[in-house]
């Protein structure tokens, strides 16, 4: 009899912690969810850019004894999910996250089209987003009070090239471009920067995704011999129109791809061929302390460089979420207003949003010299002068 | 003229990449019925491997060929082993087989790629190898890509004196027909089914080499290539070595001058009208018997 007592206080009292263990939760980790490519086509760029720095991010954070939350130090636990580059598994993975998980915050997928999925659903259940990888009008368009894109958009990087061509008296320009939302966003961004600055456009072109040989193009183009070649393309085309445009000796002037370039990847494999290519970029460790000491943490903790662009982005946002909670603590409605309002700090500067676009990093020309992605416009952000002419390709 | 012969050459090129990619698969499926879905994931070990032979130990990617052939080869008759032996055993035909090991391959395609993406990771992976010009008869090509279309046009022609005028070729050729038959007049199938599907896989393995080193690498890298393989080989009739190397020029050429005269975004569309084009005038492809 005395033991069922015991033995029945003894449940009671382990009903009674269960419930009451919520009460003392506010001590227990922050809950930070995201789904984000690890297998497929996307986890090329995703393994690169965005989720080494999270990890990175919640380890540093973890190791200064935890979150600011208003004051209060509380560990960081990422609840991280695969979401196998599949758009169906993108949405799912974080309407499960938001829905029943009831994570504290996200941080967002990697690509345009991901999180163009996702948006709705953080706006439904009121998370905010800070995304480093999402580019495009049509994002902002959409008028997403929870959505706060990192990048510089396509307008403002197409602008920043048309003004370097000015300024080094290029007057004609052949374009080729990916046929995908990507590729499409930054050709108007660009075309409409061209016509301004009465740069004409002798050939535009655009190509399939997964194109194996873009020789025949390279050809028509190098026989009109612009003094510009841009090609706003992704990773596997930026490698191709690299290789086959040394290997027909097609030099102009300007030699520009987009995606990729910024990826220390296309240093280690071209050598020496990568000097004077320009493309995407915003920063590089000599563009500040700051830089410089994030660059050595990502070397060290992952054994491989950051890339020079979104990288950086990526980094900033997490700078921007952890400021925010430090102010705004966990109410999610709280921070959005405090992200939507105020300006950072962040290793690429000042930051801060008008309608969910960052309106402070300006667009920007790098190039590669010597084995860095040297920033050479504009001027006030410039790391390095630009090669231009470009150097004959070795 | 020059340009002409250019355009040409760029096509042959591709369209040798084509067939190389689909050489293994050939074997397997054209030959064997073994439908290996996952042929694309063991071009990418060769060519991960080669990456690393090239990389890390600084070998020749040329003089690591054999080593990678070797290596696929022994795990092809160690998969072989493993995972077709039992479906080729019991299948009552070689509809079955198709079947069967259609869904073995589907599993096999997850096993290798996650591996590979455990070991490397997901970053793109690459090296510059034979990256130079070559200047022939006014067109300028890059020695990497003539090289692998020489080994494609070698090697397709290889494989097909060894399947027509070898008795071991002969022997493989009856496995396929009938492989109950090809017991009863003394062919060891239990010896040459394994061995013919090792060299499928040495085959994957030695194009992902040569794959190297052109294009950049990652572990997602062969599912488009076990797509194209498939074409191929349908196109140009399954179990033709000739054919696949036919079928490879002809997709490599009409992409080539559809591209140039057409938009470079209808390649897919290109592609597939080759593909229903020739269905529709040779239901068994090109070079079927």
């Amino acid at each position: 009899m005395a033991i069922t007592l015991f033995t029945r206080r003894a449940i009671l009292g382990a009903l009674a912690a269960a419930v009451l263990a919520p009460a003392f939760a506010q001590d227990g980790p922050v809950r930070i969810g995201y789904a984000i490519a690890r297998t497929g086509p996307w986890s090329a760029g995703a393994q690169v850019t965005q989720e080494p720095n999270y990890i990175m991010w919640s380890e540093q954070v973890n190791a200064r004894g935890g979150l600011n939350v208003k004051g209060k130090k509380r560990m960081i636990e990422l609840v991280a999910l695969d979401d196998r580059s599949d758009m169906e598994t993108v949405v799912r993975s974080y309407e499960k996250l938001m829905g029943s998980d009831k994570v504290d915050l996200i941080l967002p997928p990697w690509g345009t089209g991901a999180n163009f999925a996702v948006m709705p659903l953080a706006q439904k259940h009121g998370y905010p987003m800070l995304s480093p990888t999402a580019t495009g009008r049509k994002l902002l368009e959409m008028k997403n009070p929870y959505f706060f894109a990192l990048l510089q958009q396509p307008d403002r990087m197409m602008t920043a090239l048309a003004e370097f061509l000015v300024a080094r008296g290029a007057k004609t320009a052949a374009v080729v471009y990916v046929d995908e939302l990507f590729g499409l966003e930054q050709f108007a961004g660009l075309e409409a920067a061209l016509n301004q600055k009465n740069i004409q456009i002798i050939e535009k072109k655009s190509y399939p995704i997964g194109v194996k040989d873009l020789q025949p193009v390279l050809n028509d183009i190098k026989v009109k011999n612009p003094d510009a070649f841009i090609a706003l393309s992704y990773p596997p085309d930026t490698f191709l129109i690299t290789g086959q445009s040394k290997a027909i000796g097609f030099n102009p002037k300007l030699f520009y791809a987009a995606v990729g370039t910024a990826f220390p990847v296309y240093r280690d494999k071209f050598g020496p061929t990568a000097e004077g290519v320009m493309g995407l970029g915003t920063w590089n460790p000599k563009t500040g302390p700051a830089t410089k000491a994030y660059f050595d943490a990502h070397v060290a903790r992952w054994k491989k460089e950051p890339d020079r662009w979104a990288s950086a982005h990526a980094w900033a946002g997490l700078q921007i979420l952890e400021q925010g909670v430090a102010k705004a603590g966990l109410d999610r409605k709280a921070l959005r207003d405090t992200i939507a309002n105020s300006e950072f700090d962040t290793i690429i500067g000042k930051m801060r949003f008008r309608n969910g676009e960052n309106v402070s990093t300006p667009g920007v020309v790098s190039q590669w010299q010597s084995g860095e992605f040297e920033v050479v416009w504009p001027p006030q952000n410039a790391t390095a002068a630009a090669y231009y002419p470009k150097p004959d390709w070795k | 003229m020059a340009f002409w012969f250019e355009l040409v050459a760029t096509g042959l090129i591709t369209g040798g990449i084509y067939a190389l990619v689909a050489l293994g698969l050939n074997l397997q499926y054209g030959l064997m019925r073994i439908m290996n879905i996952s042929h694309g994931e063991f071009l990418m070990l060769g060519a991960y491997l080669t990456w690393l032979g090239h990389t890390v130990l600084g070998v020749n990617p040329l003089a690591f060929l054999p080593a990678v052939a070797l290596a696929l080869f022994v795990l092809g008759v160690a998969v072989y082993w493993l995972c077709f032996r039992r479906i080729v055993r019991t299948a009552p035909a070689v509809e079955v087989i198709e079947a069967r090991s259609l869904l073995v391959g589907f599993g096999l395609l997850f096993l290798v790629q996650n591996a590979a993406y455990l070991m490397w990771g997901a970053d793109l992976r690459g090296y510059s190898f034979l990256a130079e010009p070559i200047e022939i008869g006014g067109a300028r090509l890059m020695a990497n890509r003539l090289v692998i279309f020489a080994f494609a046009v070698g090697a397709s022609l290889l494989l097909l004196a060894l399947l027509r005028w070898t008795l071991i070729g002969k022997a493989v050729r009856a496995m396929m027909q009938s492989p109950v038959g090809a017991q009863l007049v003394g062919i060891d199938t239990r010896v040459l089914h394994p061995l013919v599907f090792g060299l499928g896989l040495a085959m994957a393995g030695v194009a992902g080499a040569l794959l190297s080193m052109v294009y950049e690498i990652s572990p997602g890298m062969g599912e488009p290539y076990t797509v194209t393989a498939l074409i191929v080989i349908v196109l140009g009739g399954l179990g033709s070595a000739l054919g696949s190397l036919l079928g490879g020029f002809l997709l490599g050429l009409v992409e080539a001058f559809g591209m140039h005269f057409t938009s470079l975004s209808l390649k897919m569309l290109l592609s597939y009208a080759v593909l229903i084009g020739v269905l529709l005038a040779r239901p068994k492809g090109l070079f079927a018997r």
